[in-house]
């Protein structure tokens, strides 16, 4: 719980023994946990929580188009709608849908779009409904790796997952995974995804200013600690697969003991 | 993922109602048995109070947040509490994206009145200075999944973010609003607790807590919400009819299974912990 009352940045960003404000090291990720299929009525759903962010995605799909101009006669449309709680940021967010979440809306899509074969679903769509609860820095980066996951549980084909994080400079330091506090007060900010079939970058953003060897040096950063967070969809994904599997063996035994008697 | 349609099979409509005539349910409760609540509170580190619950499949997370305004020139000392409900598209394939329509605006106003009349919330407490500031209380609720009776598992839902609260008390100064470092917590100001009960009607079967199927079937229902001793508010909807014996019925069982579940639920478990 935050003692914030006031929305003001503090002075410096690291404390006296070097680490970050919430006790992290420059290279160390929030704690991330995530959950697939926890939405009953979606086609697919996930569940993410990265730091203090609370993020869930569903996936309708396919599905006749709403409006039906917008359905196109050779493929498939993905469409995202990535909203914010009211009460997930510190200032109560105004119910309707801003500029803001319109415009991540879109860079989710254009995103995601690069790992689905939406060739195969002609004049459908799959639709990604992301519903922050929780607000701490780094919505945008933790929605496409939720939604990727959404994706996933639903069973659509995909060429490969998408990751994302943000890499960044606060106080003159290079740091991944920035805090909210981290974003407004730090000097750069740098959300980036990558779909693993190709690994290619199919997110790039940039608030801040930085030189050359430094944005090469932010990119292979990145790199690395993408990783660790396809690491974690991966696992997120075959657990769900194994508790089912135990599960059905279990009643399995449990037929065979009766057969038994 | 589940069977969600918008209209039920006339045999699956049947199965249920002959169901409901040897008082039975197709999930196997009575007919005046709730499915299982489970709740938890305080999870939204950026609201000032809120709550995670859910009642059998249908789950809802509500989160209060405080702004400071001019109170109603008829109030002048006191704050304001409204409620705001959303049906996200993320809860069902019935729900649309878009403006709140019926549904949603239903919820959040029977959520409302049961708490408002119902004298839970202690509105003089949320003044800071009469006639010039006040707080304004958003209680916000947000569907996550949609399995029938939205309205009582929102109403638990809005009575525990209150409990949960925890506002920053401000004092009016000579230089305008101060904080002065402690909270104003549910303890202050959440007075009685108000539960609302929604009973739905096929012919003449009336049964408690409608799961989404019954609910597509039933002609009608009636929510119901009271304290321990009183009724606060009353809500029919849909096409049903309901004699006044079984009005008068109905109020009865409300007192009872409502002062039961209270007990059951023990909400003020969930009072902030901070000082």
């Amino acid at each position: 719980m935050p003692l914030i009352i006031k929305d003001e940045y503090p002075e410096t960003l690291f404390r006296e023994d070097g680490k970050r404000l919430d006790g992290r090291d420059n290279n160390e990720l929030r704690p991330i946990k995530m959950e697939v299929g926890i939405i009953k009525n979606a086609d697919g759903s996930a569940y993410l929580e990265w730091g203090n962010n609370k993020i869930f995605a569903a996936v309708y799909g396919p599905r006749e188009v709403h409006p039906h101009h917008l359905a196109k006669p050779d493929k498939g449309i993905l469409r995202v709608f990535y909203r914010m709680a009211t009460f997930s940021v510190f200032d109560r967010k105004r119910p309707a849908p801003g500029r803001r979440e319109k415009e991540i809306s879109m860079i989710v899509a254009d995103c995601l779009e690069p790992v689905l074969f939406l060739e195969l679903y002609p004049g459908t769509s799959f639709e990604v409904f992301i519903e922050v609860m929780d607000a701490d820095g780094g919505t945008r980066c933790a929605s496409i790796t939720v939604a990727a996951l959404a994706l996933a549980d639903a069973g659509i084909p995909m060429k490969s997952l998408v990751s994302a994080i943000a890499v960044g400079k606060i106080d003159g330091k290079k740091v991944i995974d920035l805090s909210g506090i981290e974003d407004k007060a730090g000097e750069a900010d740098l959300p980036i995804a990558i779909t693993w079939y190709n690994e290619e970058i199919s997110l790039l953003q940039f608030d801040g200013d930085m030189d050359l060897n430094e944005m090469n040096e932010f990119l292979d950063l990145a790199k690395e600690f993408l990783k660790s967070i396809h690491n974690i969809q991966l696992d997120t994904l075959k657990s769900k697969y194994i508790k089912l599997q135990e599960k059905t063996s279990k009643n399995k035994k449990d037929e065979d003991k009766k057969g038994d008697k | 993922m589940m069977d969600v349609k918008r209209i039920i099979s006339k045999i699956e409509k049947d199965y249920i109602i002959s169901n409901l005539r040897k008082e039975e349910r197709i999930d196997n409760r009575g007919l005046w048995e709730y499915r299982e609540f489970r709740i938890k509170s305080d999870i939204i580190s950026s609201a000032e109070g809120s709550a995670d619950v859910s009642l059998g499949d249908t789950r809802i997370i509500t989160g209060l947040k405080y702004e400071v305004g001019e109170p109603f020139p008829d109030l002048p000392n006191e704050g304001v509490c409204t409620v705001m409900a959303e049906l996200l598209p993320i809860a069902s394939p019935l729900f649309e994206r878009g403006p709140p329509d019926e549904q949603s605006i239903e919820l959040a106003r029977v959520v409302d009145r049961g708490i408002r009349h119902a004298d839970c919330v202690q509105t003089k407490k949320l003044c800071i200075k009469e006639n010039e500031a006040v707080y304004i209380l958003f209680v916000d609720m947000y569907v996550i999944n949609y399995d029938g009776n939205l309205i009582d598992a929102g109403g638990v839902s809005a009575l525990t973010t209150l409990i949960s609260a925890h506002i920053p008390e401000g004092i009016m100064g000579d230089n305008g609003l101060e904080w002065t470092g402690k909270y104003l917590t549910g303890e202050i100001i959440v007075n009685e607790l108000p539960l609302v009960l929604t009973y739905g009607k096929i012919d003449d079967i009336i049964f408690l807590d409608p799961s989404l199927p019954e609910e597509l079937v039933c002609d009608g229902k009636i929510s119901i919400s009271a304290t321990e001793d009183k009724i606060t508010s009353i809500q029919k909807s849909g096409a049903a009819t309901f004699s006044i014996d079984e009005i008068k019925m109905l109020g009865n069982k409300t007192l009872e299974i409502g002062s039961k579940l209270r007990k059951k639920l023990n909400l003020l478990q969930y009072l902030s912990k901070i000082e």
